[in-house]
């Protein structure tokens, strides 16, 4: 650009670099050709092709119950004879839907989705129905018309939230009291959660009115740690007798613990959570919540993984399958290794 | 140049990627159906019994039709096609297996050939014996250099790219632009809202989708007017005022629908980011009219030159005679523009709007501005280097999907791509 002197060197540099780079990107599909054609390539004969591939998309991968998801669906898919390819979408729908057009480029033969955004996914399905590849979906469900799926795998997060009523209604007692939702309501797992949790509470305030449980207010807890702190302090705020706070997840409920700590009512308020990651499990044993209804990610990787060998197998496949929770207190984290 | 070595990086990445992407690629169509049959003939002789399997995809039916065709030259041969899913195979081959009872081979589309039901068929049934699969032999080829790959990469990248071009002008200006991820949401926002609260929603006729469109560009080219004025008559940091705008914008697109996604859009409204009336995505070709019109003006006109000459020296540019702050407006006001557009397209693409659309689009974008040879510092670069950067980011990213690599290593390769190319920069700089 500028001079002829700088621009010929900046020509030898650059050149030798891209050469560099383009080394490493050679040296790197040297290895990739070997291992995709295995011994005896070459030859026309149906045993001697490839694995079979299945992508993954999950929500994200910085969550660790995503993670073991898709561990699952690795390890479950790998001893059937499977290739398993997961990526995370990063909560990103336009991400997610090039990532479905990746995986039809490449020739897989199911698709396996935790949507971003149920709407926004309905295309990249299509393009994948019309393909006649079965897409099947884990954790997040996509109930839009207009689009085929063989199977949606899912925790029964309302009876989740039931069994954390459950749980509350038990830690109270006979006293009942003031309770607060730390929501995350643009997520239908967490409006489920939430209707369960109040269906029961209901139910229960017309049976014992002596112990009546008063839903005092129900804030937006993001589903993170950071926002539950805030939302939290200004709930202790409005309601200072408060005694107890359910909290749609444990990033929420940790979250949720730190203010009720420097509030200095750690002692005072009945945290209940959900999810059971070991953070969660972890909390319980040394009884800064008080119970999680936890649920089961390698389960779902496992049911997921079981509906696309039926599918393939040609067997019946269900199109819901709900795994229901376990609600998780102080005595099953005591010898539970992972709550360590 | 500096697009002549990015144009080369490119053109090596590509090729890497070609021959690490080397697979077998199974033919589809007639050409396969005819060459199951041959295949089974060559084999078990004309009175082979076979069974034609295949999902029930676009082109199923070329493959049964090519099948029947090459079958119908040896009339002794007993055979019978299933087209749809591993149950309905399964259905047949459990019919064949009590109503026939051996079978020499299963002809298979490559779909269907890995699909368990046919690879565990003996076992199934052993009325069947045991079945041949057979399914058609591919041919060695980049999965990278598909056709449809290719048009994937540019359809995917479209989004980034035009936002891009608004982008590029106002780094040359000397600003930055941290509102555009922002924008992108809203204008998609905008535009759906539009549509489905005051033009029919599904029903919404060409005219109306025009309009919500316009509406979501013209606002967010509004508000970039709006940044650019604050930018030149305030003296405001652009760094800041954008990122003020940044979070009004996003705060803006999801209080318009309460954080909810809108998805009531006609079927047709998908032409834009979908359609390909031309053998090449609309988007793709809408993109690249940008670009040569962009291009155009930074090297054609007097506003080009204007901004090319405060993007070097803003005093001298005003000492000059050259109005300045005109043309800082101008330049955020095209950017604004240029993210409404790339709104418009996604909402297409996606055939919905979500408050979250173009969620950290600013970072891609502004990286493949970079990538492109642009100067932060302002005052040089070009349109074409920043389409091949933002073509570099998409190439890499879908080359890393297709070798499978894990998607946290990804992140790292793309960073250390961005780092490479300031690098690159600062080399030419000295």
């Amino acid at each position: 650009m500028r001079t002829t002197l700088s621009r010929s060197s900046w020509t030898r540099r650059s050149a030798g670099i891209c050469l560099a780079w383009a080394a490493l990107v050679l040296a790197g599909c040297g290895e990739g050709n070997k291992a995709a054609k295995g011994p005896g390539s070459g030859k026309a004969d149906a045993a001697k092709s490839p694995l079979p591939l299945v992508g993954v998309s999950l929500l994200t991968l910085d969550n660790p119950f995503f993670r073991v998801i898709g561990d699952t669906v690795t390890s479950e898919l790998g001893k059937a004879g499977y290739k398993v390819v997961v990526v995370s979408a990063d909560k990103d729908p336009a991400r997610q839907s090039n990532q479905v057009q990746d995986f039809l480029q490449q020739g897989a033969r199911a698709i396996i989705l935790s949507p971003c955004e149920a709407k926004a996914v309905v295309p990249a399905i299509q393009e994948a129905n019309k393909k006649a590849v079965p897409v099947f979906t884990v954790d997040i469900p996509c109930r839009e018309d207009g689009v085929k799926i063989v199977s949606q795998v899912a925790t029964d997060n309302l009876g989740g939230g039931r069994e954390a009523a459950k749980g509350m209604i038990e830690a109270l007692g006979k006293a009942g009291g003031k309770v607060a939702i730390l929501h995350f309501k643009q997520a239908e797992s967490c409006r489920l959660r939430v209707q369960g949790f109040r269906e029961v509470i209901e139910a229960h305030n017309q049976a014992n009115p002596a112990a009546k449980i008063d839903l005092v207010t129900e804030l937006e807890g993001g589903a993170a740690k950071d926002v539950s702190f805030k939302a939290t302090e200004d709930a202790l705020q409005a309601h200072p007798g408060l005694r107890g706070i359910f909290a749609i997840n444990d990033p929420s409920a940790l979250g949720c613990r730190a203010a009720l700590e420097k509030a200095g009512k750690a002692d005072g308020v009945i945290l209940v959570g959900f999810d059971g990651q070991p953070e969660g499990k972890k909390a319980i044993r040394e009884g800064k919540i008080y119970a999680d209804p936890i649920q089961f990610p390698d389960r779902l990787g496992q049911e997921v993984a079981q509906a696309i060998l039926r599918h393939s197998r040609g067997e019946e496949v269900k199109p819901e399958i709900l795994i229901p929770t376990k609600l998780y207190r102080q005595a099953d984290a005591k010898d539970d290794p992972e709550a360590r | 140049m500096g697009n002549a070595g990015m144009g080369l990086v490119l053109l090596l990445v590509c090729l890497g990627l070609s021959l690490a992407t080397i697979d077998r690629v199974e033919p589809t169509g007639a050409a396969a159906g005819e060459w199951l049959a041959q295949e089974t003939i060559s084999r078990f002789g004309d009175q082979a019994r076979v069974l034609l399997v295949s999902e029930a995809g676009e082109q199923s039916t070329q493959l049964a039709d090519g099948f029947s065709r090459a079958i119908g030259r040896a009339p002794a041969l007993q055979s019978g096609q299933v087209i749809g899913d591993p149950s309905d195979v399964r259905k047949a081959l459990g019919r064949w297996a009590t109503e026939h009872g051996r079978l020499d081979a299963i002809a298979c589309s490559p779909g269907m050939a890995d699909q368990l039901v046919v690879r565990e068929a003996a076992m199934l049934f052993p009325a069947l014996g045991q079945p041949e699969i057979l399914r058609p032999a591919g041919s060695s080829w980049p999965r990278f250099l598909g056709r449809q790959n290719l048009l994937n990469i540019m359809g995917q990248i479209a989004v980034i790219a035009i936002v891009a071009v608004g982008m590029t002008l106002v780094v040359i200006s000397g600003g930055i632009d941290l509102s555009v991820g922002s924008l992108v949401g809203l204008s998609a926002i905008l535009t759906a809202a539009w549509i489905q609260w005051h033009g029919g929603g599904e029903n919404a006729g060409t005219g109306q989708m025009l309009l919500g469109s316009l509406i979501g560009i013209g606002v967010c080219a509004l508000i970039g007017a709006g940044t650019g004025s604050l930018v030149a008559w305030a003296g405001a940091p652009p760094f800041l005022v954008t990122l003020g705008v940044m979070l009004i914008a996003r705060g803006t697109a999801q209080q318009l629908t309460g954080g909810e996604s809108l998805a009531h859009l006609p079927d047709r409204f998908v032409w834009l980011g979908r359609g390909a009336d031309w053998g090449i995505p609309n988007a793709v070709i809408l993109m690249l009219v940008l670009y040569g019109l962009a291009e155009w003006m930074l090297r054609g006109t007097v506003f080009g030159r204007h901004l090319l000459a405060l993007g070097g020296n803003a005093k001298a540019a005003g000492f000059a005679g050259i109005p300045v702050r005109r043309v800082q407006v101008l330049a955020y006001l095209a950017s604004g523009c240029m993210a409404g557009l790339g709104g418009v397209v996604l909402a297409s693409q996606l055939k919905s709007a979500s408050p979250t659309y173009g969620d950290g689009y600013e970072l891609m974008v502004i990286a493949a501005v970079v990538v492109g040879g642009t100067s932060l510092s302002g005052g040089q670069g070009s349109l074409l280097g920043t389409l091949i950067g933002a073509l570099l980011i998409a190439v890499i990213n879908n080359g890393m999907n297709l070798l499978g690599i894990d998607p946290f290593a990804q992140k790292i390769v793309l960073g250390c791509v961005i780092l490479l190319a300031v690098l690159l920069d600062r080399l030419r700089q000295r």
